[in-house]
């Protein structure tokens, strides 16, 4: 067919990226615009954050990086050289799931699951600044995530939730 | 043989869901999660004109990208298949005879684009962000043309053609009237009159489209495709034909699916580009949606134009309703429902629960050069309730009658009656009750003196009711009451395994329904087993019996029907084999606990693990009569229609001076019959709710005067979010409908198709002082604000 093209030499502008993935240190290969979020699902394979839009609105590719809430569908790779960075994946302990997670569970905080990963890392970062926020301050911290699903009403619940048993356990172990 | 039906232990239960920990986790497998050996990447060359003739495209600089692997455009594929025309590569999707005019879709377009957005080749290379390049490199000639913008315009005889092989931009024209409208008009004491245009909406998935196709030849020839979609049996039938490939090589497999409402039961022309390319590539290719082109170019759903009279006696009786819909429906049919669908329905859900002598509608469904419009959830009933309540509220406010006590002295009784639009045979609820819980639930006479006194310190509130109906549960004959004769079919295959697991395999095709645990519940109690027994597999072709798909609030009902079914085939034979085994009478033997016991003597007991042994592998332990000793039933269900309803409040702030309206509370009374899972029920209702704010405050899908679209991003498009949607609150009648095996109605649909009515109606009950007409969605706060500076002028006008 004359509209196929010969196949490609492959030559292009790549880098070698050294982040620290949930803990585990990942290495791998990313051009000048590769997107932190297209790195992190198609070079490292971590899929389970997600990208709804592309534009820095929706919230379900958000991840921590270095501890700071971070679009990855906004960042380049490159940005985040050997940064700390934490994804959906991390934040079960082995089989048990966090208290955030089965607080999602448990208050019917997802349908589809597509704009959960990105939930789950905002409401960690939220409780871990704020141990006991009003629901005025959840509806205000999650406002950068859209879910189309729930109506919001069991992931506020489920947030509420989490930061009781968060802060019961933590009062529990001081 | 009467074989006992087990006690319900999970039917009814408020349990969480099964497939939340992989989901929580982040180990779902969406389409875009999948990654195949040597996979290449699709982007498409979309139009930037909304009508434009293409003079030639030169791929030349593209194609000459190294890492290109291919460039298609019409020329190369559209004569290997399609046109996709809606009604044909129907069914059970159409909802239209032969008096519709045909728009012939090419898989690309070859000689004009037609809207913002409609492809004209694709670029495969191996990575997205080369493949968005390339697109960039093709160079098409375009000749821009006059577009058609407007659909009231677009019936002018001097309107530009959006498809010149039709002889009019309006393709599709019904009426009906029942009683005598015009003379219950002539001789009523009052008629009321508006036009209510109700906005473009969009579904809007927070997962956009997503499709891989691997396509194999030589001898091993068959395409397996990944897609996140609505219907994985259907899509492969669709495909079938158009590629001409035996359903037998064809393999449809539908993973985790990021929202669909609507928008991913159709086909789109992508569905069967990709894996067009990917035969002549002979690699696997896939193409993610991205947000501009779901924006852009996937479907809209319901501009309609609601011209709408009503005639009223002195006490509020409504004597006449007749509305007028105008339906602006893009530059292409859907495939496979047709644009009547908005029109139709809307039409066809116009009288609700309302006591009508006379009634009467036009339809219209007219081509634009814009997006093309299709399901969205709640299709058309949303646009329904809108002009209907609408105009209600408008009798009650010129009447000077409470609105909750007009819609009471307008309500029909609760036995099941038949509608003479359809006909639809109503199988009764609680239509009256629902309206005297809502009010109760709102505290309403306390919530109106405290309008009364926020007004004095120049705050207002407003009070919105929608008393709705929701067409659900999907089949034959719901498609019958909707005009078209199309029969559905789905099948559920039980299975009692040889170690007692049971597997409930299904084709529905769920989007975040949590099948997996409903289906889970049913089945359960259907057979008396343990929930933890019971697998629910779904959603691929290979491994599921056939479906029609989940779409229009049927998968409960039709999987359940169905399950129901299965399970007592399996309880009759199962019970024969511990009928011989425990040396009882079959009759005797009841089911519970994942075990077969003998009533009276519950020691007497075979577990689920110890028949299947029998009848998988113990010939000499079976009763001689038998027959075939396979635990396994395939069994169809296509219910009756079920009409779920319900009524819903909104209260809404409205801020004068800036024009913003926020909702403050969603009082949501709904019965939907036999309750499965009570927190499934709620999710449901919660979502559409804050869709159905959505679509009426905040989602504006706008093109300019010449056509071009101006909300392609989601900041121009907005979601609501957490701070938009107070949490609703919901309220239960249960009428279990005569019409289902399961007593159960269809409710996914109700939040959005009832919301937004009451939200337009809450506006103009704050709004009231300032004898302004709501009159269209969305209602931005531009739009508040324009309606205010317009009555103030007014005002000062009069009195100077």
């Amino acid at each position: 067919m004359s509209n196929v093209a010969p196949v490609s030499d492959g030559s292009q502008d790549l880098r070698v990226i050294r982040v620290v993935v949930n803990g585990e240190t990942h290495t791998g290969m990313a051009e000048s615009r590769t997107l932190l979020s297209d790195f992190l699902r198609h070079e490292l394979g971590l899929t389970g954050t997600h990208v709804g839009c592309e534009q820095g609105v929706c919230g379900s590719c958000t991840v921590l990086v270095d501890g700071e809430l971070c679009r990855s569908c906004l960042t380049f790779a490159a940005q985040v050289e050997g940064s700390r960075i934490e994804t959906v994946e991390g934040i079960a302990d082995g089989d048990e799931l966090h208290p955030i997670q089965r607080a999602f569970q448990d208050n019917h905080g997802l349908q589809c699951g597509f704009c959960t990963p990105g939930m789950l890392i905002t409401t960690r970062a939220l409780i871990e600044s704020n141990p006991d926020p009003s629901e005025a301050e959840i509806r205000e911290h999650l406002s950068g995530n859209v879910c189309r699903c729930t109506g919001y009403a069991g992931i506020v619940a489920a947030v509420q939730q989490a930061a009781r048993e968060i802060a019961s356990a933590d009062g529990g172990g001081a | 043989m009467s074989v006992q039906t087990p006690q319900h232990r999970y039917v009814g239960e408020r349990l969480v869901r099964v497939e939340d920990p992989r989901l929580l986790r982040g180990r779902g497998q969406y389409v875009d999660d999948i990654d195949l050996p040597g996979m290449a990447h699709a982007a498409f060359v979309r139009s930037p004109f909304p009508h434009a003739r293409i003079n030639g495209i030169d791929v030349e600089a593209a194609l000459a990208l190294d890492g290109v692997f291919g460039i298609f455009t019409g020329k190369d594929l559209n004569h290997l298949a399609g046109p996709l025309i809606a009604g044909r590569n129907d069914y059970g999707g159409a909802t239209l005879g032969s008096d519709l005019l045909e728009t012939k879709r090419q898989l690309l377009a070859a000689d004009k684009a037609r809207h913002v957005g409609d492809a004209v080749a694709v670029v495969v290379a191996r990575d997205r962000y080369l493949a968005e390049d390339a697109c960039e490199l093709v160079h098409v000639d375009w000749e821009p043309l006059p577009a058609v913008v407007d659909a009231n315009e677009a019936l002018s005889d001097d309107s530009p053609r959006v498809d010149e092989a039709l002889a009019s931009n309006n393709i599709v024209h019904k009426d009906f009237e029942t009683g005598d409208v015009q003379a219950a008009m002539d001789s009523a004491p009052h008629v009321f009159r508006k036009r209510f245009h109700h906005g473009r909406c969009h579904p809007a998935p927070l997962e956009p489209r997503g499709i891989i196709a691997d396509w194999t030849t030589g001898a091993d020839r068959g395409v397996t495709v990944w897609i996140s979609h609505q219907m994985a049996h259907l899509m492969r039938t669709y495909l079938s034909e158009l590629l001409q490939m035996p359903e037998g090589r064809l393999r449809v497999i539908v993973p985790d699916v990021g929202g669909g409402f609507g928008l991913k039961a159709h086909l789109f022309t992508e569905d069967v580009v990709i894996p067009l390319v990917s035969r002549a590539l002979d690699r696997p290719v896939k193409w993610i949606e991205d947000r501009y082109e779901n924006l852009a170019a996937s479907n809209h759903a319901r501009e309609v134009f609601c011209d709408i009279e009503a005639a009223a006696d002195d006490d509020g009786r409504l004597l006449a309703l007749r509305m007028k819909f105008l339906g602006d429906v893009g530059a292409y049919s859907p495939v496979p429902y047709t644009p009547w669908i908005d029109v139709g329905m809307a039409a066809k859900s116009m009288l609700g629960s309302y006591d009508i002598d006379n009634v009467g509608y036009t339809t219209d469904a007219v081509l634009t050069n814009k997006c093309p419009t299709g399901a969205y959830r709640g299709v058309g009933q949303t646009v329904g309730q809108c002009a209907r309540e609408s105009i209600v509220d408008d009798v009650a406010r010129k009447l000077d009658i409470d609105p909750f006590e007009l819609r009471l002295r307008n309500c029909i009784g609760d036995e099941p009656r038949v509608n003479p639009i359809g006909p639809h045979h109503y199988d009764g609820g609680s239509y009256a009750e629902c309206l005297r819980k809502a009010r109760d639930v709102l505290g309403y006479d306390e919530l109106r003196e405290r309008q009364l006194e926020l007004r004095e310190q120049g705050r207002y509130i407003g009070i919105g009711i929608c008393n709705f109906m929701e067409h659900g549960a999907w089949g034959s004959k719901t498609y019958r009451a909707h005009g078209a004769d199309r029969p559905f079919i789905d099948l559920v295959r039980l299975t009692v395994e040889p170690g007692g697991s049971v597997v409930v395999a299904t084709g529905l095709t769920p989007n975040g329904q949590g099948h997996e645990t409903t289906f889970a519940q049913l089945a359960a109690d259907a057979l008396g087993a343990d929930l933890e027994q019971v697998r629910v597999v779904q959603a691929d072709t290979e491994r599921t019996p056939f479906s029609m798909g989940t779409r229009g609030s049927r998968s409960g009902v039709v999987g359940s029907g169905a399950i129901l079914r299965a399970a007592e085939d399996l309880r009759e034979k199962m019970a024969q084999i511990a009928a011989h085994q425990l040396e009882a009478a079959v009759e005797d033997i009841e089911f519970g606990g994942g075990k077969a016991s003998v009533r009276g003597a519950p020691s007497q007991a075979l577990t689920f693990r110890e028949i299947a042994q029998i009848a998988y592998f113990a010939p000499e332990k079976q009763p001689e009569d038998i027959g075939e000793p396979a635990l396994v039933s395939t069994r169809s269900y296509d219910p009756d229609p079920t009409y779920g309803n319900g009524t819903v409040v909104a209260v809404v702030e409205v801020d004068v001076k800036t024009g913003i309206v926020k909702t403050e509370r969603i009082v949501f009374v709904e019965d939907c019959g036999v309750v499965l899972n009570p927190m499934i029920v709620d999710g449901q209702i919660a979502g559409g709710v804050a869709q159905g704010i959505g679509q009426s405050l905040l989602e504006q899908l706008a093109y300019d005067v010449d056509g071009q679209l101006l909300s392609g991003t989601l900041k121009d498009f907005l979601y609501p979010t957490a701070g938009d949607v107070p949490s609703v609150e919901i309220a239960h009648v249960v009428t279990p409908s005569p019409a289902t095996t399961s007593g159960m109605k269809g409710v996914a649909e109700s939040g959005i198709i009832a919301t937004p009515a009451a939200v337009v109606n809450a506006v103009a009950d704050a709004l009231s002082p300032f004898s302004v007409e709501v009159d269209h969605t969305p209602i931005t706060p531009n739009d508040v604000r324009a309606l205010l500076r317009a009555a103030q002028a007014s005002s000062q006008a009069a009195t100077t």
